[in-house]
């Protein structure tokens, strides 16, 4: 009776396609429309009131002049034009992009790998599960003070142990590279449970009758791997992108606490440079600006996303 | 690896061609190998993770004086509570811990309510506009909170909610990750049996109720505690939110609290170990119904 | 199918959490009109951050007023980090609270945009007099005061004993006017860069974050300035800017300072002292009572270097009013009160921080905690002087700040030249106060 147990894996994402294709061409009777946003009523009023209304005053926003004061001047896309000879600004879409590329893929690859690890018999699976998922448990605020703590380039522990091993000591917190890198490491480090725990309940949902069967076919690990693991946890792939690139396009807590930008803006990221505009210098007009740019970039990724997600449903 | 793989289960499909004892002790052999290597690399991995909250955990039982020490010790020589009777003597910490439960329970139950309500009519009704409006909900999530904060702030004001629970709770209960959760699970529960409910004449709420609510058991247990982790950790609506020392959750805690110990980082660490426990603890306790939550909501 | 008894409880109790939950206070939502300037009537709203001495001190300086007034004073204590995101979005929804604490180099940013109370009609000419004219000088916007000055700090230097002595310091200055010059600190860090290990540095500056402005003391000693007279334009360009740029610029190419004291960092100076990776650090007298209680060398405090002057920050804090307070009569009375001999004499003695009453910087004040180090930053503060402070209260600090940490972190980890540096500086400052 549970969905997505093993058995009804396979049927149920075959069906699916046929399912909707009817569902577009039916369009539904007015009862249904009516029942259905009944039931949408209430995330409608929150995310429209919380959330829409509040945007399209920033978009407002983002053509005024103001110190955040309340008088503001109508500048028309001057914010926008702003933009684009700001050096800044582009440092901060380059890091945004690098990291969201970095951190999106290798928190994806770790995860699985992480998942199949865990996913077989092996002696003190729940304790190492556990071990792994801990990070998650923990605030943004907390994970960047526990980084700074070891990343700090004079007493931080990480650059102690490098140095006892005769190592010459990593510049994390001057060094633009490694102090990107630093960013980039704490994120994965809280990251990688969260993309374990979704690859792991994918994996429970594969039979392993497939992985018999492909076995009995001659398939060694690497094509089991390839041929059976990798299209059954597809459907978590889609939702991890998503959850990982969102997060990613939004890094702030760590970022902030961490290394505030520097050095020399080398992990100045959107959000931040955002925060930086409207809440340092007051710029809100221009902060705002560049929040809708944030906003574009996503809603661009998603619509591919969900254009490529939609074929795929389609076509398998 | 793929030659080795085929010749070992040649016996199988070619009979006779090898005696079948010693292929078989083969496969154990490297079957005992190759958990051994799976077992060191899962540990390996585990410890990498554990070693920065072991370090926490480290640096919140030390003196101060050691911590300055400048002498890099992975095992403390001695440990002390001082840190703990410190930051707990000094800030309202108890007051805080009841302020983020009340806030997270409000907003969790909210969420998962709201969520999925919208989930069942996205994943089981058929409407106009259906693909639209989950585009639009799903791009919600996109939206940075620093990016809407001041509009956020002058309509919570003009609401009259600001300086109460309130204006954390709903603005935050607006989030559409439930949403894209909860129309997944709902997605897996097979369409025959809600028109079957439908056919024997009963209304949507009654078969949302009936048939689809009992079936999201596991759901709801995942997304209540992934709204109830977000809610607890999250910091920056918050701190903007809840003007009063006294309405503080403990992120905001943590925040003020350095920015009154400054360097001592003995103080900080203990306060953010307490304020991460509770979740921790829930994490351990119900870690596998979760892992079995988000396995059963097929995601796909 | 009748809803089973379960479901049914299930609902009913999720229904009654809420109910139940609103019993505490977080869930009426009175409390969000209780703290508006809109209280009128005789009570006033006070939001601050602050350490626990200083928050005694104050506490105690407002159960003075209130005693002495009638007036009843909401005190609301904020995080730092974000005390100014929360002033701003309370200022925007028309709802701040009377009276609010603010650092000289962000008070400009308020009191230009017309957030402030103008105090010229409320505070009687005794209160204007009473303070120091440096003081007076960093709350006065076109021409008129805005706040009053309720403390100062600025850096000298803590040093540590031990490890100057080995490394054959045996002598630091004891008078302001035997100050260090730069050649002399150039000398202290050669020989000390000569003495140390290799992760080991002479000293540290407290230039992170904010702290940016921190960095005009080099100016100010060159005898500079970043502003024009009528703080209208730039006026770094100059030699004193190239030379200030260029010698602490060698701090890092000497090796004089941690490779991560940048501007940007988020250690800061004071923790790289502690740990006794550096035996000289630039500090303000606030961090005496933790030094105290915290280290266990030897250490002490003496002056800033000087170059054609002395000169130094003008750190610390104002008191002002904001523009919209329903009752801007009393909002003044005690922005007056606290600022007394009593209760400012009270609030730095303990909290370790500076006067800003000429009476009390004359007298000398007596820190609760090693009272001896009290002249030096006393003497320290001295070499401020008022058109140093008046340049801080530009009402274009803020965008001022963030041109200052772009081009020096450059000038400092990116290795950009004094020349090309003070350049940008100008532009900078110039589109800053445009």
């Amino acid at each position: 009776m549970a969905p997505g147990a093993p058995a009804d894996v396979a049927p149920a994402s075959g069906e699916q396609p046929g399912r909707r294709r009817r569902g577009r061409a039916l369009g539904g009777s007015p009862g249904e429309a009516l029942a259905a946003y009944s039931f949408l009523a209430p995330n409608l009023v929150l995310l429209g009131l919380f959330v829409l209304l509040p945007l399209v005053w920033a978009l407002w926003l983002s053509t005024q002049q103001t110190d955040g004061f309340g008088a503001a001047t109508a500048v028309g896309l001057d914010n926008y034009a702003r933009l684009f000879s700001d050096g800044q600004f582009w440092r901060s879409v380059v890091n945004t992009t690098l990291f969201t590329a970095l951190v999106t893929p290798v928190a994806m690859g770790l995860g699985l790998g992480a998942a199949v690890l865990l996913n077989g018999a092996l002696p003190g699976r729940g304790v190492i599960r556990s071990a792994l998922i801990l990070p998650m448990a923990v605030s943004g605020v907390a994970t960047a003070l526990i980084g700074v703590l070891v990343f700090d380039e004079n007493s931080g522990v990480l650059d102690g142990i490098i140095r006892a091993l005769g190592l010459p000591s990593v510049p994390w917190q001057s060094g633009g590279a490694a102090a990107f890198a630093s960013v980039v490491l704490v994120t994965l480090w809280w990251r990688l449970g969260f993309n374990m725990l979704i690859y792991l309940a994918a994996l429970q949902g594969v039979g392993p009758h497939l992985y018999e069967a492909a076995t009995l076919d001659g398939a060694s690990a690497w094509q089991r791997f390839r041929y059976v693991t990798v299209p059954m946890v597809g459907p978590a792939t889609f939702f991890l992108l998503v959850m990982n690139v969102i997060y990613s396009f939004q890094v702030f807590d760590i970022v902030f606490v961490m290394t505030g930008g520097g050095p020399q803006d080398a992990t100045s990221v959107l959000v931040t440079y955002a925060y930086e505009n409207g809440f340092v210098t007051r710029d809100q007009g221009y902060a705002a600006a560049i929040g809708v740019v944030l906003l574009v970039l996503t809603l661009a990724f998603t619509a591919v996303q969900w254009r490529t997600n939609r074929t795929r449903d389609l076509t398998e | 690896m793929s030659a080795t793989t085929a010749r070992e289960t040649a016996p199988r499909s070619t009979p006779g061609a090898a005696p079948r004892r010693p292929a078989g002790a083969v496969r154990r052999r490297r079957e005992r190998r190759v958990a051994v290597a799976r077992t060191a690399a899962a540990v390996v991995v585990a410890l990498v993770v554990l070693a920065p909250l072991y370090w926490m955990v480290v640096v919140s039982l030390s003196t101060r004086a050691e911590l300055l020490g400048g002498q890099l010790r992975l095992w403390p020589r001695s440990l002390t509570l001082e840190n703990f009777e410190r930051v707990l003597s000094s800030f309202p910490v108890l007051t805080w811990f009841g302020n983020s439960v009340a806030i997270a329970l409000v907003t969790s139950l909210l969420t998962v309510v709201v969520n999925l309500l919208a989930g069942y009519a996205f994943a089981q009704l058929r409407f106009r506009g259906s693909s639209a409006l989950f585009l639009v909900a799903l791009a919600t999530l996109m939206l940075p909170v620093q990016v809407i904060m001041v509009a956020l702030f002058r309509l919570v004001t003009q609401l009259g909610i600001y300086g109460s629970y309130w204006a954390v709770i709903l603005p935050t209960a607006a989030s559409a990750f439930g949403i894209f959760l909860a129309r997944q699970f709902i997605l897996g529960i097979p369409r025959d049996l809600v028109e079957a409910a439908r056919i024997d004449g009963a209304g949507h709420l009654r078969v949302f109720l009936q048939v689809v609510l009992p079936l999201c058991r596991p759901l709801l247990a995942v997304l209540f505690f992934m709204s109830l982790l977000q809610t607890w950790n999250d910091f920056a609506w918050p701190l903007i939110a809840l003007r009063q020392n006294e309405l503080f959750t403990l992120p905001i805690g943590l925040l003020y609290l350095q920015g009154q110990f400054g360097a001592d980082y003995g103080g900080t660490m203990a306060f953010a170990l307490l304020s991460v426990l509770p979740m921790v603890v829930l994490f351990l306790v119900f870690q596998r119904y979760f892992v079995q939550g988000f396995a059963r909501s097929g995601i796909r | 199918m009748d809803l089973s008894r379960r479901q049914l409880l299930g609902a009913a109790g999720a229904l009654a959490l809420p109910a139940a939950l609103a019993g505490c206070g977080g869930f009426s939502t009175s409390g969000g009109s209780s703290g508006g300037a809109s209280g009128g009537g005789d009570a006033l709203t006070f939001t601050t951050w602050g350490t626990d001495a200083e928050l005694a001190g104050l506490r105690s300086a407002v159960s003075r007023f209130e005693e002495s007034s009638g007036a009843t004073v909401s005190l609301n204590v904020v995080p730092y980090e974000q005390m100014f995101s929360n002033i701003d979005a309370q200022i925007q929804a028309g709802n701040p609270p009377d009276v609010f604490r603010v650092p000289y180099y962000t008070f400009g940013s308020y009191a230009g945009a017309g957030q402030l109370l103008d105090l010229s009609s409320y505070l009687g000419s005794d209160v204007a007099d009473r303070f120091t004219d440096q003081a007076w000088a960093a709350v006065q916007n076109e021409g008129s005061p805005f706040g009053v000055p309720h403390h100062t700090d600025t850096s000298a230097i803590l040093f540590n004993r031990p490890m100057l002595e080995a490394a054959g310091i045996t002598d630091v200055p004891t008078r302001l006017e035997d100050a260090w010059s730069w050649d002399d600190l150039a000398q202290v860090a050669t020989t000390l860069r000569a003495a140390l290990p290799d992760d080991q540095y002479p000293f540290a500056y407290n230039w992170q974050g904010n702290g940016v402005t921190r960095w005009l003391s080099w100016l100010f000693q060159a005898d500079g300035r970043f502003l024009t007279e009528d703080l209208s334009g730039p006026a770094i360009d100059s030699d004193a800017g190239r030379a200030a740029v260029e010698f602490t610029q060698s701090f890092f190419s000497q090796g004089w300072v941690p490779p991560n004291d940048t501007i940007s960092s988020s250690t800061y100076a004071q923790d790289t002292w502690y740990s006794q990776t550096v035996p000289l650090v630039w500090s303000g007298a606030f961090s005496i009572p933790d030094a105290e209680a915290t280290l266990d060398f030897e250490w002490g405090a003496t002056f800033a270097p000087q170059r054609v002057r002395g000169g130094s920050d003008f750190g610390g804090n104002a008191l002002v009013a904001t523009a919209g307070t329903a009752n801007p009569e009393l909002a003044a009375a005690l922005l007056a009160s606290v600022t007394e001999e009593e209760s400012m004499r009270e609030f730095c003695t303990g909290a370790s921080l500076l006067p800003t009453r000429t009476d009390l910087v004359e007298q000398g004040i007596e820190f609760d905690v090693r009272p001896e180090l009290a002249p030096v930053f006393l003497g320290q503060a001295s070499t401020v002087r008022p058109q140093d402070s008046a340049q801080v209260a530009s009402p274009d600090m803020a965008a001022i700040i963030t041109v200052l940490q772009d081009q020096l972190e450059d000038a400092f980890v990116g290795g950009q030249d004094a020349a090309t540096t003070v350049r940008s500086l100008s532009d900078g400052i110039s589109d800053a106060v445009r």
